[in-house]
């Protein structure tokens, strides 16, 4: 454990320099930087070493005399920092030159203190041991990214974003404190072992409760509604590890649970399951109505936390079947899909950082054209597009695939099992198409195009840190979607974590499916270089002209006339329009020379639309009624206090 | 192995060919003589032949476009089982891996529409992202079924030697509905009537055809044989399947394949000639109801099988 303790005491030091020599913006920056990253480079390692290792590694201090914080390192939660470092490691680097203002050093420095905090505290969460020291190390994790999400703190929906995070992580933490709480008035200990000795109705209990908190932190439907708003308040980098890492914790803590209670009644994996599919689709389908590209991608990962969840519960319900291979392909496809979706999600989001700082707005409809000035960032965001499409050659396809396999594997089941892989199949194939038609509108109207205001006109992509950090995302996409072998032993190590009771996995099918991959990726491959030689040939020695695109009769077209996103997503999302009510607002059109007119439509999330006359109503009304104890007479208050000891007393 | 290429080859060659058949029969219809059967290769001679002019909005994506929607469709079809033949590359989960493959020959297509800044062939892009999504919906249902019935998840193990023969006797009258379900899939898939005209020359009528307005010379060219690759695809699906007939001699079974790929075509020649294209926000019902088709006779099946 020294080597990870060693590296999260590194970050930890990168923050405190930053905080501390804020005023020297530059050397800051710099030693901070370096500090952090190279803290990361060594947890990576670290954690990849660990992850291949036979032996689990722990460690544990007294803490207040009375509790010891114990961490132990197994491979599920070395799979867990290998992405957790890997993207900080590279959303560290990025942020270099992303923060480049030196008018705004001290809210830098604190930016840089609070992200080492946040790096150091999801590697301790995946970590932690017992009860005590995983919530401690939550609520920290919790906390720092509040500040990292009001960086901008000025503007006031900023403000209200951060808020709305912070409600939602604490009420979630209260959640995994009652099931904790529940744990350990049942068995007495702090250890995440005790789980397996609560009755089967308390163990259901315990898992439902933990699942609402950890889902409100991963962003399950309908828990996910601080993620549109956090992630496009907070910087590109911040929202990259939050969104690529951060929400992972929360499926960490699914899995740890999961694994303490050993509990294999198929009604769980059946809840993790549906709320798998309802996230995967409506999450997409929110993300096509949006106007703001980090809010589209935000949106992104309520859909790709859906994918991951339709994964662990095809692997919960093949377990509770008793089907090994179908267990094992499902878990290890969601937990592949961890891997893959921090990978391409945190390129998407640096992405859309460099589009953001270059041009002053996240606003899709408003840029295009950006490929041309942009070559580094168009031709990587197109990659994470591909990738999170789940198309191949690229990473995002392999999980996909797995978890399909896995899935047909519970066709063969009976009722509810059958009934459920159905659905399953068919909403993955379903989101599959939605996000492919989502980022193809991302990419075609961000990207392609002539820019449809001047703030998309005048670009450039300087910042090698940014572009390194996007070019590394990038190669990694084509690597594991190419060569997904190494990938996927990863993910298998790290189901053979989770106790399923099999033994050693074996290797054979998994490398017989890697190799196909292979195959048909390099199959496609070569054919491409192929084709492209050809067509260089038939172009040899040809006249090729160039000339503005055929306007069907327009004699002067101008980019005011492309399609917009609005518009390219209208009519997908006229056939949601049951769960994705679309409010519009324009000017009636009138006269023989009418006047200028406007148009804006918005994409209601029914999640945030029935919050409040469903949950924030009923419960200001109730505290309203209670009012009455709290009257402001301080001696009423000794008195309450009283007799709540003497009630304590009575009953304890 | 040898012999499975060879057949990938010829594939290739014949695709443009049968398309042909199609314009025959709509000319028939119409009463024209129509063009000659072999028109599609004088056409794809002619676009190699010339140059091409670039809009000046369109970036590299444009150039790429046709070259992956080319590729993607020569891969599906080396997994395809020609004449019952096996095809060249077969693995557990293939048809997984041909599905998202073709996904991304959309994509390109798609992107490389956007690529020319025109707000035609946006609307087209937009509506080819839409309808093929209820079109895979209805594939993966169909992937059910065949599960359900084989417990295969490969092309060949449904397409090859005897195999859809059997489906039949195993489940003969499901079948019966997923002929017209992989029929509709195919029209969509391929843009033809009545989801998409591809004779129309009004774009707003369009999906495919207004994609591909800026496209010109050798790159059309590969639009258009990737266009013929992916029909070829579905109509030997459809073919296979409606025709599950396994003759003597390996040489009688490949004729006979052709010859059974001919109805096919002209069933497509004879929709297009007696359909009128459906208004745009009603094709959706007209996919889903392959969805549907498909669907019921997996239900179908489960009484047969418990």
């Amino acid at each position: 454990m020294d080597l990870f303790f060693s590296s999260v005491l590194l970050i930890l030091a990168g923050g405190v320099f930053a905080l501390y020599f804020w005023r020297q913006f530059h050397l800051m920056k710099t030693v901070g930087v370096a500090a952090v990253s190279i803290g990361c480079a060594l947890g990576v390692m670290d954690a990849g070493a660990k992850l291949f290792d036979q032996q689990t590694s722990s460690a544990s201090f007294v803490y207040l005399h009375s509790f010891s914080l114990s961490f132990q390192i197994d491979k599920l939660s070395a799979f867990f920092l290998v992405a957790i470092f890997g993207v900080c490691l590279l959303a560290t680097i990025y942020s270099f030159h992303y923060l480049n203002n030196s008018q705004k050093t001290l809210r830098i420095a604190v930016n840089y203190f609070f992200f080492s905090l946040l790096i150091a505290s999801m590697a301790l969460v995946v970590c932690a041991a017992n009860l005590i020291t995983f919530m401690l190390s939550w609520e920290i994790m919790s906390l720092s990214s509040y500040f990292l999400v009001i960086y901008d703190h000025h503007a006031s929906e900023n403000r209200k974003a951060g808020l709305l995070y912070f409600v939602f992580s604490q009420v979630g933490a209260m959640f995994i404190l009652a099931a904790f709480g529940i744990m350990y008035g049942y068995s007495g200990g702090f250890g995440f072992d005790v789980g397996a000795a609560l009755p089967d109705t308390v163990k259901l209990v315990v898992l439902i409760l933990a699942f609402i908190g950890f889902g409100s932190k991963a962003g399950v439907f309908p828990f996910h509604v601080w993620l549109p708003h956090a992630h496009p308040a907070a910087p590109s980098h911040i929202s990259a590890v939050m969104s690529g890492v951060m929400i992972k914790t929360g499926i960490y803590g699914i899995l740890r649970l999961y694994v303490s209670m050993n509990l294999h009644t198929p009604l769980f994996g059946e809840i993790v399951l549906v709320a798998g599919m309802v996230s995967g689709i409506l999450g997409v389908v929110y993300a096509l109505g949006q106007h703001d590209i980090k809010r589209l991608l935000a949106y992104h990962s309520v859909e790709n936390i859906g994918i991951i969840l339709i994964g662990i519960g095809i692997g919960m319900i093949g377990v509770s079947f008793n089907q090994p291979f179908m267990a094992v392909l499902g878990f290890s496809g969601g937990l592949l899909h961890v891997l893959n979706h921090s990978i391409f999600k945190s390129l998407l989001f640096m992405g859309a950082g460099v589009v953001l700082q270059k041009t002053g707005t996240r606003s899709i409809d408003a840029l295009g054209g950006l490929l041309k000035k942009m070559k580094i960032t168009g031709a990587t965001f197109l990659v994470g597009s591909l990738a999170i499409s789940g198309l191949p050659p690229f990473n995002g396809f392999v999980s996909e695939f797995l978890i399909y396999i896995g899935g047909f594997r519970g066709i063969a089941l009976s009722s509810t099992a059958f009934v459920l892989s159905l659905m399953a199949i068919i909403s993955l194939a379903v989101i599959g198409g939605l996000a492919l038609a989502c980022f193809s509108k991302v990419v075609g109207v961000v990207f392609q195009g002539e820019p449809r205001t001047a703030a998309a006109q005048d670009v450039n992509e300087k910042g090698p840190a940014m572009l390194g950090a996007m070019i590394v995302l990038a190669v990694a996409c084509v690597v594991i979607g190419v060569l997904p072998r190494g990938f996927i032993q990863m993910a298998t190590q790290g189901v053979s974590a989770l106790n399923l009771g099999y033994g050693p996995i074996p290797i054979e099918p998994f490398s017989l499916m890697a190799g196909n991959i292979t195959l048909g990726a390099s199959v496609f491959l070569a054919l491409l270089v192929l084709v492209m030689f050809l067509r260089r040939l038939l172009y040899n020695g040809k006249t090729i002209g160039s000339a503005g695109t055929w306007g069907c009769g327009f004699t002067q077209p101008t980019p005011r006339m492309q399609y917009t996103g609005s518009s390219y997503a209208a009519s997908i999302l006229e056939f949601f329009k049951p769960v994705a009510p679309l409010h519009e607002h324009h000017s009636a059109i009138s006269g023989l020379f009418p006047k200028k007119t406007h148009y804006h439509g918005q994409i209601g999330d029914i999640a945030e639309l029935h919050m409040d006359t469903l949950v924030v109503r009923p419960v200001r009304s109730l505290f309203d009624k209670l009012r009455w104890i709290q009257h402001g007479d301080i001696h009423l208050y000794i008195g309450y206090i009283l007799l709540a000891m003497v009630v304590l007393l009575f009953f304890v | 192995m040898i012999e499975s290429i060879l057949l990938w080859l010829f594939a290739m060659l014949i695709a443009p060919f049968f398309h042909a058949v199609t314009l025959k029969v709509k000319a028939f219809f119409g009463g024209k003589k129509g063009p000659p059967l072999l028109i599609n290769y004088y056409t794809l001679i002619k676009l190699f032949k010339k140059g091409s002019v670039y809009s000046t909005s369109t970036s590299y994506i444009f150039k790429l476009g046709p070259m992956v929607s080319l590729c993607t469709a020569a891969v599906v079809l080396m997994f395809l089982p020609i004449a019952g033949r096996p095809p060249i590359f077969s693995f557990n989960g293939d048809i997984i891996f041909l599905l998202y493959l073709m996904g991304l020959g959309r994509f390109f297509t798609i992107a490389a529409a956007m690529d020319t800044a025109s707000p035609f062939e946006g609307m087209g892009a937009a509506r080819e992202a839409y309808f093929p999504i209820i079109c895979e919906a209805s594939l993966f249902m169909m992937l059910i079924l065949f599960y359900l019935l084989t417990g295969e998840l490969q092309l060949s193990a449904y397409f090859s030697g005897t195999h859809p023969f059997e489906l039949w006797q195993k489940a003969g009258s499901p079948l019966l509905f997923v002929v017209p379900s992989l029929f509709i899939v195919l029209l969509t898939e391929n843009s033809r009537v009545p989801v998409d005209d591809p004779a129309t020359h009004l774009e707003l009528t369009m999906i495919h055809e207004v994609m591909v307005l800026d496209h010109s010379g050798p790159d059309f060219a590969f639009i258009e044989l990737g266009s013929f690759f992916k029909l070829f695809f579905y109509a030997s699906l459809v073919g296979r399947l409606a025709f599950p007939f396994e003759l003597a001699h390996p040489a009688l079974t490949i004729v006979f394949f052709i010859i059974a790929l001919l109805p096919v075509y002209m069933v497509v020649g004879v929709t297009e000639s007696v359909m009128a294209r459906y208004r745009m926000d009603k094709v959706p019902r007209f996919v889903l109801t392959s969805f549907a088709l498909t669907f019921f006779a997996t239900a179908i099946i489960l009484e047969f099988i418990q």
